[in-house]
């Protein structure tokens, strides 16, 4: 099978949602959507255009056992000590709870005075450039990698009607990660997801894509790649 | 309020409660379940038949949403469609696992069209619901049935060709020129 074609991917991802798709070819399918971020993209715009087919259905009440027994499920799975319990058992697990709950509070007062004073020290990480012109963006993060600032310098040129989106780039196959759109003037801050936080520990560049405005409507960048700089975390 | 904004605004009531279950807030997953449960539970008993599987399956899914809340990004497309496709994946898996008696539940002509009346009140990411419903509409009749049979029902293109008496090639092509023409209006 040559896996390099775009109409071939595409081809597959719809029998794939549809659920034509079986048996070992889906089993394939599903471990190259695994490896693969662009085939797992294909996959989720099918999910856009064909899940909607669905949602005309009337809407059918489960039955008030299927709450209790999701309920039970998350209790265990998220509390192992206290896994088995029983309806009866429920006080000592909201004990605990109560507890911990007012830990996080004695720590959370601490917490956020520490975390605004670091906050306020950003270090360049990255600064976009092609090979000849001026810096386009000054890529900051604070040493915890939680908040992002991109400042537009002089190479950064607006081009109308298009949005430029930054992207840690991820070794191996990985899909890279969005980090939010550059200001085409001006600049940006922004508080980093666990996600985004986790791509950048990972990422050893960061690329610019030009995308439609708004950024990529697809999750992966749509448009041409512009710059990819290094990134030199702290 | 018009449909799109009730679209957006449940859209980023959904996207909240998915990223506070991330944050191990129970309350919101029940707050999720109250809204999208009924569409997931319809939607999986169209493939699965029995109404007893189809519960045990959602289950499923509402512990898998628990458990990869942190993984879904808004950025990244439609909460609706992502809570909705993991209900869709869990059917297809139990399908895949379970024998499941297709033709029990009726005469296929007897089962109601899908159909797009669902599309008025949301949009997915970047699509507006006008644009499917119209794309779906320039399907030929065959085309759509095909796809609608596959998609809702969870058929595979040898029970379509049962229940439609057509030949299992032309079924074949149906779906795969309805899946093309979908697209190619779609990207228009």
């Amino acid at each position: 099978m040559k896996h390099d074609q775009p109409q071939l991917i595409d081809a597959l991802a719809s029998e794939y949602v549809l659920g034509t798709l079986r048996g070992a070819a889906r089993r394939r399918f599903e471990r190259w959507q695994n490896a693969e971020w662009h085939v797992a993209s294909r996959v989720r715009t099918w999910e856009g255009r064909l899940i909607p087919l669905t949602l005309g259905l009337p809407p059918i009440a489960p039955s008030q056992e299927v709450w209790e027994k999701i309920e039970a499920r998350i209790r265990n799975s998220d509390a192992p000590g206290i896994g088995t319990a029983r309806r009866g058992a429920a006080r000592p697990a909201l004990r605990a709870l109560a507890a911990v709950l007012l830990l996080c509070a004695i720590f959370a007062g601490g917490y956020v005075a520490w975390r605004m004073t670091e906050s306020l020290h950003l270090q360049t990480v990255a600064t976009i450039k092609g090979a000849q012109g001026p810096v386009a963006w000054s890529i900051e993060l604070d040493a915890r990698h939680k908040r992002l600032r991109a400042v537009a310098l002089a190479g950064a040129v607006a081009q109308p009607g298009h949005s430029f989106e930054l992207w840690a780039l991820l070794p191996g196959k990985a899909a890279p990660v969005s980090l939010g759109l550059l200001p085409a003037a001006g600049q940006l801050e922004r508080t980093l997801s666990v996600a985004q936080r986790a791509a950048l520990a990972s990422a050893a560049q960061v690329a610019v894509s030009l995308e439609p405005p708004g950024g990529s409507p697809t999750g992966a960048p749509t448009g041409p790649v512009l710059f990819v700089a290094a990134l030199n975390k702290a | 309020m018009s449909d799109t904004d009730a679209a957006n605004s449940m859209e980023s009531e959904l996207a909240r409660l998915i990223h506070a279950c991330a944050a191990r807030d129970r309350h919101a997953l029940r707050q999720l379940y109250d809204l999208v449960a009924g569409q997931m539970l319809a939607s999986m008993l169209r493939i699965l038949k029995r109404r007893a599987l189809a519960e045990e399956a959602l289950q499923d899914v509402f512990v898998s949403i628990w458990q990869r809340a942190a993984q879904f990004e808004s950025a990244r497309g439609s909460a609706r469609i992502w809570l909705m496709a993991i209900a869709r994946h869990r059917a297809i898996d139990v399908l895949r696992s379970e024998r499941v008696d297709l033709y029990r539940q009726a005469d296929v002509e007897q089962l109601p069209h899908a159909g797009m009346e669902g599309l008025g009140d949301w949009s997915s990411a970047g699509r507006s619901a006008a644009a499917l419903a119209r794309c779906f509409e320039e399907l030929s009749g065959e085309q759509r049935r095909g796809i609608e049979l596959a998609f809702v029902n969870g058929y595979s293109h040898a029970d379509i060709a049962r229940v439609t008496g057509e030949p299992l090639g032309t079924i074949k092509s149906w779906i795969r020129r309805g899946l093309a023409s979908l697209r190619q209006c779609l990207e228009r």
